[in-house]
């Protein structure tokens, strides 16, 4: 079944309440975060406040990842060592800027696993690009390891890196997006959209949400389970959109049945593309569903 | 809490606009930023500061949360980010200062309220045995509990004035617990202020030289002592270390009698005195306040022995200290600290 | 088993809701002492101090006087916070997957 990631709410890693309460407004991933979030002097406490919750709590059916700070800075290794043995469903690391980050951060992750006696390939990668040399390196990235499962934008330091910053607009990150976004789709993965950090601009977010759909995102990474409704609404096929998907399949099952390769609805011809969105549109139609139940 | 656009940070004190934006928000709080502190953080909303608190040594001061954002948690976000600063300097043991209508709030914080100078100030601390603690040290150094005297000393150093005084009042009562002022703020550190005076009245068989600690002229109870210029508060830090020795310390040991020298200069410590006339008595604790010993016409005073250590005529000093401090004065543990005095210009 | 010993102090967690804020200090030869204030101290005061008192045995402390102030953790969140204090107390990392 479509695995969804329309939502990917951030969870501060050193607030045992958010913890706690994180999977209970229905976001499709939790990404419990150890990295901005938490500062320098309670990297430590977090760590390991993250590791009892994740040994402890059910998030059901919520994926849960965790932002680890990067290996290149003084906590990432212990990050880690911790959380892999966690065994959260991903790992999300910050900061990602050459397939090297990737392989480095697999290699350590193996052994990790190795030495606590787990599958090799438990955990997964989800990898943040937040550069530019990130994004002229997204292709490689998104290929780097057989556990990656995603990559994501950050665009906070990815628009500092530019020397420019957000627009409501957003067409500071437009190449940026559609790189990242050509990468996971050529290698195969999600590709999940940055924040829109002003909670209270409604309006703004519907639309930014809008755009990256649009541009084909699986879904968006969010700060606040207010913005969560939004997003799941903008991305559930309606009604409409599933029944008329339904009718486009069963028409192609029927041609498949008749052994003919040319598929016709009410009369008109529908190309193979269309069919495979029709498809798409019923997955994300069921995944959905099966959430909720 | 999932509001993102709260942040919290330390005030760089130093920058005048930041100091300024932190004066404004206590002002709007009907509080002022205290002259002593040494750190202070704030949470912003947007930028703009919704919560504060400082600390000056153990003691936290000037916490503040905007009513509009009451009911967030923001105290205790103040006092989790304070406390941990302090603990990173080394600081576990720590006291706020607050007004007596805040109470409930700290009590909720897990602080336990020491004393209360009623609608001015009430100074609690985060150990619920903090004081217990401090009392009980006091009883097993003290023997058996009989009626007894108690004077407070700083003795920097110990004088032939300071041996008059305890010699004067071990005379008059059974048993006399000398306090040694704890705070490490004067020329000579504590320890060697403490031990000069245990050694220069060894040969008084009922005297007890006991610790200050944090409970008698710290800077927890007494705050613009060891400023040494004249403020208005004075008067209320003043009633409450005295409210601490009548509640805790003078009940504890059976305390009857305070002595004091006699102090015509300093406006703090006659202020102090001041403050002692009026509450004591009225706890049935009497005080006696002893004339100072004079030499060569003039009073002895600790202060007139660092003038003497610094322009280095030790044969003067001789005749203001007893033998036992003269030795450690000519003694090498002595060197760095006389060496300090003649670089410093300070009173203390 | 390894032993840790308290020569300083250590603190961790917060004041927050759902949160415990625990400070470990030295308690030479005095076994394990807790001084707990807790919003929901008749009912979870006793479990508290169990849960406490089992993190602390595991990290091999036997000595130490503890101060926990409770807003309603959970049990995986007090182990986390004894750790921590544990951990800074001591100055030195403690993993709770090399103490199993």
């Amino acid at each position: 079944m479509e695995k969804l990631r329309r939502t990917m709410l951030f969870v501060p890693g050193n607030n045992p309440g958010m913890l706690r309460d994180a999977h209970i407004y229905g976001a499709d991933s939790i990404m419990i975060d150890l990295e901005d979030s938490v500062s320098v002097n309670e990297k430590d406490a977090a760590r390991l406040l993250v590791y009892h919750a994740l040994k402890t709590m059910d998030y059901g059916k919520t994926e849960v990842l965790v932002r680890v700070n990067a290996l290149n800075t003084p906590y990432g290794r212990e990050d880690y060592e911790a959380i892999v043995r966690a065994k959260p469903d991903a790992i999300r690391m910050p900061k990602t800027e050459t397939a090297q980050d990737v392989v480095d951060a697999d290699a350590l992750m193996t052994k990790i696993e190795q030495d606590a006696g787990m599958e090799v390939g438990t955990v997964k990668l989800f990898a943040a690009i937040e550069s530019a040399k990130g994004v002229l390196n997204a292709q490689q990235i998104a290929t780097a390891s057989s556990r990656l499962i995603g990559i994501a934008l950050g665009a906070e330091d990815f628009v500092t890196d530019l020397k420019t910053n957000r627009s409501p607009e957003g067409i500071e990150l437009l190449t940026a997006r559609s790189l990242i976004l050509f990468a996971a789709r050529a290698a195969g993965i999600d590709a999940v959209d940055t924040v829109f950090s002003n909670v209270n601009d409604e309006e703004g977010f519907a639309n930014e949400v809008k755009l990256i759909k649009q541009l084909g995102f699986d879904g968006k990474s969010i700060i606040n389970p207010r913005q969560i409704e939004t997003v799941h609404r903008l991305y559930t096929p309606t009604p409409e959109e599933t029944a008329k998907a339904a009718r486009i399949l069963e028409a192609s099952e029927e041609a498949a049945k008749r052994g003919s390769g040319v598929v016709s609805l009410n009369g008109k011809m529908i190309d193979k593309p269309v069919v495979t969105r029709a498809q798409r549109v019923l997955a994300l139609a069921d995944a959905v569903k099966a959430r909720v139940e | 809490m999932w509001h993102t656009s709260l942040e919290e940070r330390a005030v760089k004190l130093t920058s005048e606009s930041e100091r300024n934006a932190l004066i404004a928000f206590l002002e709007k709080q009907g509080l002022a930023l205290d002259g002593d502190v040494e750190y202070s953080m704030v949470i912003t909303d947007f930028g703009k500061i919704i919560a504060t608190g400082s600390f000056a040594g153990r003691v936290l001061k000037c916490i503040a949360v905007d009513e509009e954002y009451k009911g967030l948690g923001l105290s205790e976000k103040v006092f989790t980010h304070l406390t941990n600063e302090q603990f990173r300097r080394g600081r576990t043991h720590l006291f706020v200062f607050t007004k007596p209508q805040n109470k409930q709030i700290f009590s909720d914080l897990g602080l336990s309220l020491i004393a209360e100078v009623p609608s001015k100030v009430v100074l609690m601390e985060n150990r619920t045995d903090g004081i217990r603690k401090y009392l009980d040290e006091l009883a097993a150094e003290s023997g058996e509990i009989i009626p007894s005297a108690a004077v407070v000393v700083n003795c920097n150093p110990f004088t032939l004035g300071h041996r008059y005084l305890l010699e004067y009042a071990a005379a008059r009562c059974q048993k006399l617990h000398v306090f040694v002022v704890w705070e490490d703020k004067s020329s000579f550190p504590t320890e060697v202020r403490y031990r000069l005076v245990k050694e220069g009245t060894a040969d008084l068989p009922n005297v007890i030289v006991h610790r200050g600690r944090d409970y008698i002229i710290s800077d927890a109870t007494f705050p613009t002592y060891f400023i040494k210029h004249y403020e208005d508060v004075v008067e209320t830090h003043a009633r409450l270390d005295v409210t601490i020795f009548l509640q805790y310390i003078a009940q504890r040991l059976a305390i009857q009698k305070r002595f004091v020298g006699e102090e015509p200069y300093c406006a703090v410590t006659s202020e102090y005195n001041k403050v002692m006339a009026e509450m004591l008595p009225a706890a049935g604790i009497e005080l006696e306040i002893v004339p100072r010993k004079t030499a060569g016409g003039a009073a002895i005073s600790a202060s007139r022995v660092r003038e003497l250590l610094r322009s280095g005529d030790l044969a003067a000093v001789r005749a203001l200290v007893p033998e036992t401090t003269y030795r450690f004065l000519v003694s090498e543990d002595a060197g760095e600290i006389i060496e300090k005095l003649r670089s410093s210009a300070s009173r203390h | 088993m390894k032993q840790l010993t308290i020569q300083s102090t250590g603190i961790a967690g917060t004041l927050e809701s759902s949160d415990i804020s625990i400070t470990i200090e030295q308690n030479e030869d005095k076994g394990i002492e807790i001084q707990l204030k807790s919003t929901v101290e008749n009912l979870f005061g006793e479990q508290i101090k169990k849960v406490i008192r089992e993190t602390l045995e595991d990290m091999g402390v036997n000595d130490a006087l503890v101060r926990a102030n409770d807003k309603g953790a959970l049990d995986c969140t007090i182990q986390a916070r004894v750790t921590s204090a544990v951990s800074r107390a001591t100055q030195t990392p403690c993993y709770p997957w090399e103490v199993k």
